[in-house]
């Protein structure tokens, strides 16, 4: 039998025996119960939440109970029944990086037979099945590549808009900005200030896992950027007139005071800036990874996404991570906080990797928003509400299964490639060999 | 009514173990608050099962083909594939009671049994798959039943126990009157065991949603007596919904895989991910043999 917690100055916790007497830590005893009006009351009156609140609340709140404070919050910032999502394309540029996240099942090590570079007129050709579908943005993310400069990026974005002049490019995050910058021996501002005068939109929030040190060097992150790079990258991008998302991976070695640390700290940059547009969180999944384990279940994410929203007040926007979490939890994260649906993707990578092979194609957001009581509405990054759900103009054949980057098996080099000087010995190597000359 | 009042009285009258009136049950189905829904029914199953969640392991076998000895950790051997004709039932029946030994071999549907057009009437055709050894019935599909409370009685009759009403493919706006339909049929026949209220036939192009799953296992706790489990059918439904479905109010999962090397989810075993999924959305989980005693 647990104690009561309790809740200290400054809603800090403490533990310890309450004059209550014992309990099983349920929430159903009479000082739990009384802990959890407390919290909900402040919690429907618009209070802002303590890290010991938010965790007495993520412990002990009944699951509908958590589910029925995030849809009030929700409710309180997006009164209208509208659902939104984004119709783009997850596109990984290349699976080779040198990080070697312990939780990643996607990256390759430089040299490895199936690593991958893409070309650009591979990017243009999913560009162009982006927009056939009515997608409007790339979703452009990748591994930590040392054979790809600065001038890959800026010319990729360059060919883009040059070819697409309206489509968006949503694209490196913030330890890819931070993976550009050590290799240019540039800072970090001036990486982003290059990309968006190359083209650069809006920058994706991943790569945060948990915000918090001692989790980023057990999970093998660290280097590729500490908790307060990431977060500095952010601020940077945000002062540079970009909006962002935010994201959270939890279930791996993370405690759930050390989740709660995350949110605060996210929760603390948008104070300062108020450039996220959206927080997504999603289970770590394990399958095919060195670190391994299992995923946290699907009442753990409905209960993280439910505290995500009360505890990120001063973010607009959830989304809801269908692909991880398959399409009936993905819909039911609509009572438990979410207002979006995510993206329609068409594409995915770095979770079908890992395990993780979930598909939902318009047809398919679209009657789950509607069933949940809902009206879909698309949107861009900046959750501005575009229209309804182009299925209505028109047909569109069924996608019953997500793109891969590459068929299996395509070893394919991009020519352009050619063009940049590689930083790798590999790389190095390989270009002296007769094959390529 | 108002939507307050009737939650009210809906919890009023779970608390005092009250049946909700058909009339109310259908304001019920109409609320859009499917987490207040939710509520009520986490609470009509805590009532009843306190904070219990028992499963089935399963080892299914294709009645067609020659049985191999079931996985030691089988609770139930499920004889699956059509039923094409009662001396084929009957001898595939015979074919696994002898590799089974003492697991119960369950079969059919009773839709199928009474499907069958010519040749001996119903209560012949069960009483030989009885006498052949069949233990239990797979699915007695509400939705495809043509007359439910006779065929219900007649299986009862030839001494079929354990019964699990189940929902073939009736679509959502259909399964509340099965729901009703299953209440009737629970309090006239003691034999009948469980409600599964998710259907068993599942379209890829239009899979049932969320909300939709969530509603109908609500629904089915607060329709059915409290003797009656409310079951998901883990391998149909996957870990993520049926571990959702427990906090609406099931508590009972069906067809858990009984060979341990048959991993769902890769490196963790069906038992600890079954028992962990339990556990980690509050509850206790307790294995239970085919006949719903726990072990």
């Amino acid at each position: 039998m647990a104690d009561h917690n309790s809740l200290g100055e400054g809603g800090q916790l403490s533990e310890g025996r309450s004059e209550a007497g014992p309990c099983d830590g349920t929430g159903e005893c009479r000082a739990c119960s009384r802990m959890l009006e407390a919290l909900s009351a402040k919690v429907r009156s618009g209070g802002r939440l303590s890290a010991g609140e938010a965790l007495t609340l993520y412990r002990q709140a009944p699951t509908h109970l958590l589910g029925q404070l995030a849809h009030q919050v929700r409710l309180r910032r997006h009164p209208e029944p509208i659902v939104t999502y984004i119709i783009d394309r997850n596109v990984n540029y290349t699976n080779v990086c040198v990080a070697k996240c312990n939780f990643c099942a996607f990256y390759r090590d430089v040299g490895a037979a199936d690593g991958y570079v893409l070309g650009f007129e591979e990017i243009f050709r999913k560009i162009d099945e982006t927009i056939a579908v009515g997608g409007g943005q790339l979703l452009l993310q990748g591994g930590h590549n040392p054979d790809l400069p600065i001038e890959w990026y800026e010319d990729l974005f360059r060919a883009v808009k040059g070819r697409y002049p309206s489509f968006k490019l949503h694209a490196l995050s913030p330890p890819e900005i931070l993976h550009i910058a050590r290799l240019s021996q540039l800072a970090a501002r001036e990486v982003i200030r290059r990309l968006v005068s190359a083209g650069l939109d809006s920058i994706p929030g991943g790569g945060a896992e948990i915000l918090v040190d001692r989790v980023r060097r057990e999970l093998h992150c660290h280097t590729k950027a500490s908790a307060d790079e990431w977060l500095d990258v952010m601020r940077e991008a945000h002062r540079a007139g970009l909006r962002t998302t935010a994201t959270m991976m939890y279930g791996t070695v993370e405690t759930e005071e050390e989740r709660i640390e995350h949110l605060l700290r996210l929760r603390a940059l948008q104070d300062e800036t108020g450039g996220f547009t959206a927080f997504i969180t999603w289970s770590f999944q394990p399958e095919h990874t060195e670190r391994g384990g299992v995923e946290a279940t699907g009442v753990e994410y409905l209960r993280t996404l439910a505290l995500a929203r009360l505890v990120l007040d001063n973010v607009d926007n959830l989304q809801a991570s269908w692909v991880t979490q398959g399409g009936k939890v993905g819909q039911l994260s609509l009572a438990f906080g979410a207002n979006d649906m995510g993206s329609v993707m068409i594409e995915e990578n770095v979770v079908r990797a890992a395990g993780a092979a979930y598909c939902m194609d318009e047809l398919e957001i679209v009657a789950n928003v509607e069933d949940a009581g809902f009206v879909p509405k698309r949107r861009n990054m900046h959750y501005e509400v575009l229209g309804d759900p182009i299925v209505r103009e028109r047909d569109l054949p069924r996608m019953l299964a997500l793109a891969t980057a590459r068929e299996p098996g395509d070893a394919a080099v991009p020519a352009e490639l050619l063009r940049y000087e590689p930083r790798s010995r590999h790389e190095k190597a390989r270009r002296r060999s007769p094959a390529d000359e | 009514m108002t939507t307050g009042d009737l939650v009210q009285t809906a919890a009023r009258r779970i608390g005092a173990g009250e049946p909700i009136p058909e009339a109310e049950l259908r304001e019920l189905a109409a609320l859009r608050d499917v987490l207040g829904l939710g509520m009520l029914a986490d609470s009509a199953r805590r009532r009843v099962r306190g904070s219990r969640v028992s499963y089935l392991r399963v080892a299914d076998v294709a009645g067609d083909r020659e049985p191999s000895q079931p996985p030691p950790a089988a609770r139930e051997v499920r004889l699956t594939g059509p039923f094409t004709s009662n001396e084929a039932a009957c001898a595939a029946v015979r074919a696994a009671k002898a590799v089974a030994g003492s697991v119960p071999v369950s079969g059919w549907s009773l839709a199928d049994l009474a499907d069958v057009g010519a040749g001996a009437p119903l209560e012949e055709r069960l009483a030989s798959l009885r006498e052949a050894g069949l233990d239990l019935l797979s699915e007695v599909p509400l939705d495809r039943l043509a007359s439910p409370e006779e065929t219900l009685d007649r299986a009862a009759a030839a001494g079929f126990t354990g019964i699990r009403l189940t929902v073939d493919r009736a679509p959502a706006s259909a399964r509340l009157d099965l729901l009703l339909l299953a209440r009737r049929l629970a309090s006239r026949t003691p034999a009948v065991a469980a409600v599964n209220p998710l259907p068993m036939v599942l379209s890829p192009f239009r899979p049932t949603t969320g909300y939709e799953d969530v509603r109908m296992v609500a629904l089915a706790r607060l329709a059915v007596p409290a003797t009656v489990a409310v079951q998901v059918d883990w391998r149909r439904y996957g870990p993520k919904l049926a571990q959702v479905a427990l906090t609406f109010g099931a508590d009972d999962l069906d067809h858990v895989s009984a060979d341990d090397g048959a991993a769902e989810g890769g490196r963790r075993t069906v038992l600890a991910d079954v028992r962990r999924n339990i556990e980690a959305a509050g509850f206790e989980a307790i294995e239970r043999d085919a006949f719903y005693r726990c072990l």
